[in-house]
């Protein structure tokens, strides 16, 4: 459905020349597609391309065949499109059911019996029927995120782009979004970029990992982490030092017996009681990074 | 522009931003009261409406599209720029003709006589002129610099320089370009050839706008 081929983007920053994305090549098909990767990666750049709203530099992106180097080809990727924007603005002094209704009208429903039936269905799909009367500017973050989702689905989009959706969100909130999108994705496709590894584990079958304005990896999840096997350990100590020694680590839990670290990198033969263990989603991200020589010592 | 979009472009609108006409309306209005001198109620009223109206219009212009909260959702629509451009100016139109309309009716309640300037339209085109040129130069210098405040900085200044030098102006190639001439120098001989350059420059005006809009990312 998607296809991205040799897809650069450069632009200007503070007189510097940035490359946000560099020959990227990816072909998305149906369903919920994961894009993940440390920010800076290129991954909103990408989306934004994606939309409709952002150019390429060179390389050319096909949705259902539109072109979108041309002005045509926008709009009919527009007219199939429900997207999410990272940083999601609205007016605060509409209600839910307002907002989204105007965006309705933007998106072309014209109909106004279609498009209260339209409107209502997806504020109860998110959840917010019963407040959909109350201004936006009362709402929580993750009520804010809901109206942002329902007024992406108002058209029915065969494509669904969501930039960073559960930033900002309480765990439950996060986890009923995630189960949203995936259902959502049961007819459709869904473009899920986040850089939370847990969401991607959550719901994606095949995802994409940008470092660089490049494809790191591209596989489904369980392959990302069986690349990590063999390369995952448990190591306790009571000393304060961090391990070291090429490792990066991926966690710390403080025990009775001292701090257990999780470690992920080439070798621990350095730490003799470091124990083996089977390597998670997020252990296999790490390893990807700091196998293409990318800074991963968040700790 | 269909009738529930009209109704949200009214809707989302920033009350905030209409604090400024409402003020200059309500003091040249709190002048023209105390001014009962005839003259000076024409100075009054001719000042507000060629040269007040202008400049608030230019200023909320430069303001008009960045200043969306909600652009870049509105840019992942396939709305046209156009749409976007007719919406949000033609209600900043709308709150000046408003102004322009209370005003006038204000005036001549009081006894202000506006004749000197010209028959009925002539007094309407002495602000619906510089009004659009103002918004228009407003418009596209905010999006030439993705800054709403270089917009206001631009209008204000070209309206500062106008003023002071409206006279030596009026006496070389300027007088076409001079905004205030159908306020300030209503008989003046090339009156008509000045509000048909600063028409012909407000169409060009919005062309760029309206091209410069089409490339959202600069926007976002």
């Amino acid at each position: 459905m998607i296809s991205i081929k040799s897809l650069s983007k450069t632009y200007k920053s503070n007189g510097h020349v940035v490359n946000a994305l560099n020959h990227l090549d990816l072909e998305i098909g149906g369903g919920m597609f994961g894009l993940l990767g440390p920010n800076g990666a290129g991954k909103t750049t990408l989306m934004r391309i994606l939309a409709g709203i952002v150019n390429a530099s060179n390389g050319s992106v096909k949705i259902n065949g539109n072109d979108l180097a041309t002005d045509n080809g926008k709009t009919a990727v527009k007219s199939i499109l429900g997207y999410l924007p990272q940083e999601l603005g609205m007016y605060p002094e509409l209600s839910a059911r307002q907002f989204v209704d105007y965006m309705a009208i933007l998106k072309g429903l014209d109909d106004p019996s279609h498009r209260k039936l339209q409107v209502d269905k997806v504020l109860e799909m998110v959840g917010l029927l019963a407040e959909a009367d109350r201004k936006i500017k009362g709402f929580s973050g993750g009520m804010k995120r809901r109206v942002g989702i329902a007024q992406a689905l108002v058209n029915n989009p065969k494509l669904l782009i969501v930039d960073e959706p559960t930033a900002g969100l309480d765990p439950e909130e996060r986890i009923r979004f995630r189960n949203l999108l995936v259902t959502l994705a049961s007819d459709r496709t869904v473009l899920l970029s986040t850089h939370i590894v847990e969401d991607i584990g959550q719901t994606c079958r095949d995802l994409a990992v940008l470092s660089h304005g490049q494809v790191l990896f591209r596989g489904s999840p369980s392959e990302l982490t069986q690349n990590a096997n063999g390369h995952v350990w448990l190591y306790t100590t009571d000393s304060m030092e961090k391990p070291n020694h090429n490792l990066t680590v991926v966690s710390m839990l403080h025990l009775t017996e001292g701090i257990q670290y999780r470690l992920v990198g080439e070798s621990a033969g350095d730490y003799p009681d470091a124990k083996q263990v089977q390597a998670g989603l997020e252990d296999g991200y790490v390893w990807l990074m700091k196998s293409a020589g990318q800074s991963v010592d968040a700790m | 522009m269909k009738q529930d979009s009209l109704k949200y472009t009214f809707k989302t609108y920033r009350l905030d931003h209409l604090y400024l006409p409402a003020a200059f309306l309500a003091l040249f209005m709190i002048i023209c009261m105390f001014r009962l001198e005839p003259d000076d109620l024409f100075d009054m009223s001719r000042a507000y409406l060629g040269a007040v109206i202008p400049l608030v219009g230019g200023i909320m212009a430069s303001y008009a599209i960045l200043d969306d909260p909600a652009l870049e959702l509105r840019f992942g629509t396939p709305a046209r720029a156009e749409h976007l451009l007719v919406e949000r100016l033609g209600l900043i139109f709308l709150i000046q003709v408003m102004c322009a309309t209370i005003f006038q009716v204000f005036v001549t309640t009081i006894g202000a006589d506006l004749s000197p300037l010209g028959s009925f339209w002539r007094i309407q085109l002495a602000w619906f002129i510089p009004t659009i040129s103002l918004m228009s130069l407003g418009c596209l210098g905010s999006l030439i610099s993705a800054q709403t405040m270089t917009g206001t900085f631009l209008t204000s200044l070209i309206w500062l320089i106008e003023l002071l030098a409206r006279g030596w102006l009026a006496c070389n190639s300027g007088k076409y370009f001079l905004v205030f001439m159908g306020a300030l120098m209503a008989d003046h001989p090339d009156l008509t050839a000045n509000q048909i350059t600063l028409t012909v420059l407000t169409f060009l005006f919005l062309i760029f706008s309206w091209l410069l809009l089409r490339k959202q990312e600069q926007y976002i």
